[in-house]
């Protein structure tokens, strides 16, 4: 219990962590309350308007974009310590890499859901907000807002998870962000693009299953009858965690810290 | 006597360079033992798998018989201030120890108290990247008194102190020695570790060179006069 408070104590002190949690509700919440502005005025681009329920649907389900922050609190948690030289202190109190780095797992996945419960909240509020402008607009399905929540705190508890695995894996912090907002948006979007069949297998992919959403968009390709089920991609999703966490263990865990 | 410390031939190497080169060498309780040693000559590195952050490549490195890793709580036997002082510059100081005491299981209260002790009670809420090097000095030495070791490891302690900042050092080192604890404590200043220490520990270029009670090893020199003429005068 004392180095999961010790963890607690870092998340909570350190203003750069409730600095992403403002820009997680900001994004979420703009992103969403935007949302159906934005479909009722490129009907044709998307090949659906608000009258449908998908539509609907759509506009909440984007309360969850916030989940790179969930990623980012995760590497900060772990590479901010070698970054700020943290790593001595925390190493020094507790020399048993492997229970350090299990209780920084588990507060990883609570930071995870405390910045995806809330943002995702603030997004659904957006975005009932951002619908209140069209009364004639389609009626959500009844479970889109637990689905949505139940997503956001699994979600928010996995990325958190692997963004610890990989500051673990690359102590570099900045390294670490740029590379997963660089594989987030730019690689993984590729590797879509040349493998769609293995995309719904691809980190990003496996968010969009997880999620559990029921949308089909020909025309922006989109359809998310192709990605795994919520459970499948939650369990893929966090077989990329569990790997990534155990080669982090048997390499750079061990390194000397200086 | 007891040993409170042992290294049994210890080696660290980086790529085929020996940092610490075959060390034994023993620590007695009770004591305060200067670790000596020319730029370079490994003492940093030897502290630094003595508790547990640099693996050993071979030998052992050991406190009361057993590796840094293997006490339970080690914060409450053994305090430390290494070169790298593992506190977070965007924090204030008093957070950063309640982050250590938290780990460590220790009650808030207690750092409020090791802040008093090392003078810092005024400047505990200011950002640690704010303070000077001798007030970082101070919260180092705060986080290494925190779970009350009876063993305090210190490299250049007195390093970016002033000289009343040294004064305060040498009788706060003494005040802590005079409980009973073991201090191993690396430094330069060779006329100030005169004044404070019992025992020296000189190495140079990884090895040994000499060990044993301080009129001992300076045999009617000055500790200063001695050194130079044990490591060849030279630095390594
Ligand atoms: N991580 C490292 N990688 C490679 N070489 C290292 C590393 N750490 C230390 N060394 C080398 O090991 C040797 C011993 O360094 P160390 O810091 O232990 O010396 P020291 O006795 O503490 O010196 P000083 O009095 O200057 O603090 C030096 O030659 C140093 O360059
Ligand atoms: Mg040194």
């Amino acid at each position: 219990m004392s180095l999961l408070k010790s963890e607690w104590r870092k998340l909570i002190y350190v203003r750069a962590h409730w600095g992403l949690l403002i820009a997680a509700v900001l994004l979420s919440a703009l992103g969403t309350g935007v949302t159906p502005l934005i479909l009722e005025n490129s009907r044709e681009t998307f090949g659906f308007g608000l009258d449908q329920q998908q539509a609907v649907d759509s506009v909440y389900a984007n309360a969850i974009s916030g989940y790179i922050f969930a990623i980012i609190i995760g590497i900060m948690l772990m590479a901010g310590e070698f970054r700020h030289g943290t790593a001595v202190a925390t190493f020094l109190t507790a020399p048993k890499r492997g229970t350090v780095l299990a209780n920084k797992l588990g507060m990883a996945a609570i930071a995870g859901i405390l910045v995806m419960v809330i943002s995702t909240g603030a997004g659904i509020i957006a975005g009932l907000v951002g619908m209140s402008f069209y009364p004639d607009a389609a009626e959500p399905s009844s479970e889109i807002f637990l689905n949505t929540m139940v997503a956001a705190v699994v979600s928010g508890a996995v990325l958190g998870i692997i963004g610890v695995a990989l500051g673990t894996l690359i102590r570099n912090q900045m390294l670490a962000i740029v590379g997963a907002l660089i594989y987030l948006f730019v690689i993984d979007p590729i590797l879509l693009l040349l493998w769609p069949d293995a995309g719904k297998f691809l980190p990003s992919g496996l968010i969009t299953g997880m999620m559990a959403l029921d949308i089909n968009s020909p025309e922006l390709g989109f359809d998310t009858s192709n990605y795994l089920p919520a459970l499948s991609a939650t369990l893929v999703l966090l077989g990329y965690g569990v790997v990534f966490a155990a080669t982090a263990i048997a390499t750079s865990l061990r390194r000397d810290v200086e | 006597m007891t040993i409170a410390i042992a290294f049994g031939d210890l080696v660290k190497s980086y790529g085929k360079f020996n940092a610490v080169d075959h060390l034994s060498a023993e620590v007695q309780q009770g004591r305060i033992t200067g670790f000596l040693g020319p730029n370079g000559a490994g003492k940093s590195t030897t502290l630094r798998c003595l508790v547990g952050l640099a693996d050993p490549s071979s030998g052992s490195a050991e406190i009361f018989g057993k590796k840094y890793r293997d006490l339970d709580n080690p914060l409450s036997r053994v305090g430390t201030v290494l070169d790298s002082r593992g506190f977070h510059g965007a924090l204030s100081g008093k957070a950063n120890l309640k982050v250590v005491a938290a780990a460590a299981g220790i009650p808030d209260a207690r750092v409020d108290e090791v802040l008093q002790m090392v003078e810092l009670t005024e400047a505990a809420d200011r950002k640690m990247k704010k303070y000077s090097l001798g007030m970082k000095q101070r919260l180092a030495l705060a986080g290494a008194i925190l779970g009350d070791p009876e063993v305090l490891i210190l490299d250049e302690p007195a390093n970016g102190l002033d000289p009343a900042g040294i004064a305060w050092l040498r009788k706060f080192l003494r005040s802590l020695a005079s409980g009973g604890r073991t201090i191993l404590v690396s430094s330069h200043q060779l006329a100030e570790m005169q004044n404070t220490v019992d025992d020296v520990l000189i190495i140079n270029k990884g090895r040994l060179i000499a060990e044993g009670p301080k009129e001992q090893v300076m045999g009617g020199d000055t500790l200063e006069e001695a050194f130079l003429k044990l490591t060849g005068g030279a630095l390594s």
